[in-house]
């Protein structure tokens, strides 16, 4: 009984100590919720670990990367930005709680770069009853460009739909007369994308669902190749993220189907050098594969912002190949310190939001599409060009380097237009000015 | 609490719930949070004390039960259209018929047997959600019960509001548990697990006690699910994991297993330790890996080290009549 006793005033010792350092670390008060004369804390949720991280864990640290090279030039109006970087592994469930810290606890300013879906839906009451600015979001569910229900959140990547209705074009343009297959992701990510196939009016021989995480499951792609097989597809698109697109590439290869099937890649699962990670010795497989971009080729040696990114990325970020997620990364924090800059030098929230809707359609950014931004509307980029995935991975435009064709259009019923790409020069060693 | 009435043990949960209610002004919105995550784990811990401690069947699979009554919550609001206290009754019940129909088969099983059934089931319900279209799948469905009603002021924050549900729903659990457990179902609950062969002899239904037990300890389960849903306005597959049906086991063994008011205590450590491996990270100066790995650390090492210092699993608890 004695240890029992122990035992008890242990447990009780220790919630004791948890109870007081619960009440201790409350922070004080500051003016401006995450920022001082010397900083401006930011936020991110990321899956780091877990199914759907390979890739996508690569883009806090490139952000990073670029704001620390932009507070070694001397930040933004003399203040350092931080980012805090929270892993969700891709849960809702965590992403609420961790969110939690990041707005309640850390105090950030922003949250920035925010990853899934899903797991953004999880903290829009949070987010939307504190008003705290969500930019550019690493989703491109259409409906986060619904300023009623997320008025504080910009997406900046063009929509599922648009980039659906966008390769619907570009079917009808050179893969007319085959047979098509879809496989999606089944929720509001591949939702959204049937919605922009059906505007367009793209037949399917097939179209096959997949509940996200069950690409893990090894029998989960031979499936899907019987299923395009019973279907005698001959063309199929992906959405989905990375692991799955590797997953269906690899089946395909076992399959004996390659140059048999062709697979064209929606943006989000497209990182050549994720796949070729993920595939190891399948990576083969990926020969002939097409992919949507709606950022240069990270490959793009002609590129004045991929040279620079690639320069930042080996100072700043040592050990991490360049890729698209890298690339992402460091455009998304480009914008974002625009976004800062122009909320001027004694920035608040409404500010903030206020600048991206005013101004942030002039921002410079890598993206070959125009920006959106407006008072009415908080859809960023709206255009795709398409290219075969390369030796190193990335995707090359068949234009040649430094030259895409852009498809771009909205997430509603307009047009697809299709125009070679233009774009603003990039400022001065990349650091805005604006 | 041993030689109180039912009637002062209400008293005491008024006095209790009236001091935390009020308290609950003077705390920001993230203690409001964790004060509510404290309530929901300490009804959650307090269902595995009543099966573990009490009925001495063991469930690894606490987290699915919590997910039947999250997900009957979010079906009754949506597709019923009930107000949400209603919907919080809804998954309680259906907790409770999902409680009956494991503790049917629980009561046939044995130690490391019924920990293999409790583990598969933790295990694989989750991911029904992916097979039916109604369970919203990966991304789950959102569960949206507003805001506090007006009457109670228009300066009270989500999170307060949702610390005032949790802690009264916790008291009112508290209260009816402990004083069934002073009634001859909890006697026979400890004759059961005590020596089952000696229980039979005795003339208590051993099946039909287990049974009960498995039951009601469910049913608290769903409650425990219900709030859950509530606090984090969604259910999905990925709410519901093996983790929390794990961290809900060790909460039950940091509590004493046997001690319902320890419950409490698991709770409160369980919600301590991601916030007190955040400050160790910090001071560390470690890496997002190492501040996302701590936690599943510290209560890996935490469990290893009560299981070895208390070694005797359950006990009864030895108090003077």
């Amino acid at each position: 009984m004695l240890a029992s006793r122990r035992t008890k005033g242990g447990i009780f010792a220790a919630a004791t100590i948890a109870v007081a350092a619960l009440v201790a670390s409350a922070l004080p008060a500051q003016a401006e919720t995450g920022v001082t004369s010397s900083t401006i804390k930011l936020g991110i949720t990321v899956p780091l670990t877990g199914a759907a991280a390979p890739g996508y864990n690569k883009i806090p640290g490139a952000m990073k990367a670029y704001f620390d090279y932009v507070n070694a030039n001397g930040g933004v109006y003399g203040r350092k930005i931080q980012l805090v970087v929270k892993d969700d592994g891709y849960s809702p469930a965590t992403t609420l709680s961790v969110t939690n810290d990041l707005i309640l606890k850390d105090k950030v300013f922003a949250l920035v770069g925010t990853l899934g879906t899903a797991n953004n839906e999880a903290t829009t009451r949070l987010v939307n009853s504190h008003s705290v600015p969500r930019l550019f979001v690493n989703t491109g569910f259409s409906g986060f460009a619904d300023m009623k229900k997320y008025p504080t959140t910009f997406p900046l990547f063009p929509s599922y739909a648009t980039e659906a209705k966008v390769m619907g074009k570009y079917l009808a343009d050179n893969f007319a007369g085959k047979k098509v297959a879809l496989i999606y992701q089944d929720d509001d990510f591949g939702l959204d994308a049937i919605k922009g196939f059906t505007t367009a009016g793209t037949n399917f021989v097939a179209k096959i669902p997949y509940s996200a995480f069950s690409q893990v499951d090894p029998t989960t792609a031979p499936k899907w190749v019987t299923a395009l097989v019973a279907a005698q597809a001959d063309t199929v698109i992906m959405f989905g993220v990375t692991s799955a697109t590797a997953a269906l590439a690899g089946a395909i290869y076992k399959a004996g189907l390659l140059g048999k099937i062709q697979m064209i890649l929606g943006s989000v699962g497209s990182d050549g050098t994720t796949l070729k990670g993920l595939l190891g010795p399948l990576a083969p497989a990926l020969a002939g594969t097409i992919s949507a971009s709606f950022l240069p080729s990270a490959s793009d040696a002609t590129d004045e912002y991929i040279t620079l990114f690639k320069s930042i990325n080996a100072q700043y970020n040592a050990g991490q190949v360049f890729d698209n997620n890298i690339l992402t990364g460091m455009n998304t924090a480009m914008m974002t310190v625009q976004a800062l800059r122009a909320a001027g030098t004694t920035p608040t929230r409404a500010k903030l939001i206020k600048a991206i809707e005013t101004k942030g359609s002039t921002w410079a950014s890598a993206s070959l599409s125009p920006i959106l931004f407006s008072a009415t509307s908080h859809v960023g980029y709206t255009g795709y060009w398409f290219g075969k995935l390369g030796a190193d991975g990335n995707a090359v435009s068949a234009d040649g380097p430094g030259k895409y064709t852009l498809y771009s259009t909205d997430s509603g019923s307009g047009p697809v237009v299709k125009a070679a790409a233009a774009r603003p020069a990039m400022p001065a060693k990349g650091l805005p000015t604006n | 609490m041993k030689h109180k009435s039912p009637l002062q043990r209400f008293a005491l949960s008024i006095v209790v719930g009236a001091v935390l209610l009020l308290a609950s002004g003077h705390i920001d919105e993230l203690r409001a949070y964790q004060g509510a995550q404290i309530a929901i784990f300490a009804i959650a811990i307090a269902s595995i004390v009543l099966l573990t401690g009490y009925s001495g069947q063991i469930s690894l699979g606490h987290g699915a039960l919590m997910a039947i009554g999250g997900y009957a919550s979010v079906i009754a609001q949506i597709h019923w259209h009930l107000p949400y206290p209603l919907a919080f009754i809804v998954g309680t019940a259906i907790g409770a018929l999902a409680g009956f129909l494991l503790g049917i088969a629980a009561a046939r099983l044995r130690g490391p047997y019924l920990a293999g059934t409790t583990l598969a089931l933790a295990v694989g319900l989750p991911s029904l959600a992916n097979q039916f279209h109604i369970l919203g799948g990966e991304q789950g469905l959102t569960f949206d019960v507003g805001t506090a009603p007006p009457w109670i002021g228009k300066e009270f924050s989500q999170y307060r509001w949702f610390f005032w549900v949790c802690v009264t729903a916790a008291l009112a659990i508290f209260w009816l548990l402990r004083n069934l457990l002073s009634t001859r179902y909890g006697r026979r609950w400890r004759a059961v697990r005590s020596n089952p062969t000696a229980a039979a002899l005795s003339g208590i239904d051993v099946g039909r006690a287990k049974v009960l037990a498995f039951t009601l300890s469910s049913a608290v389960a769903g409650l425990a699910g219900s709030l859950f849903a509530m606090l984090l306005g969604l259910v999905a597959p990925l709410a519901f994991t093996l983790t929390l049906s794990f961290t809900l086991v060790t909460g039950a063994v940091l509590a004493g297993v046997s001690n319902l008011g320890g419950s409490i205590v698991g709770a409160v450590v369980l919600v301590a330790i991601p916030e007190l491996s955040g400050s160790i990270a910090a001071h560390l100066g470690g890496s997002e890996k190492v501040t996302s790995n701590l936690p599943g650390v510290i209560t890996g090492v935490l469990l290893i080290l009560t299981v070895l210092f208390a070694p005797n699993g359950p006990k009864l608890p030895h108090r003077k009549r």
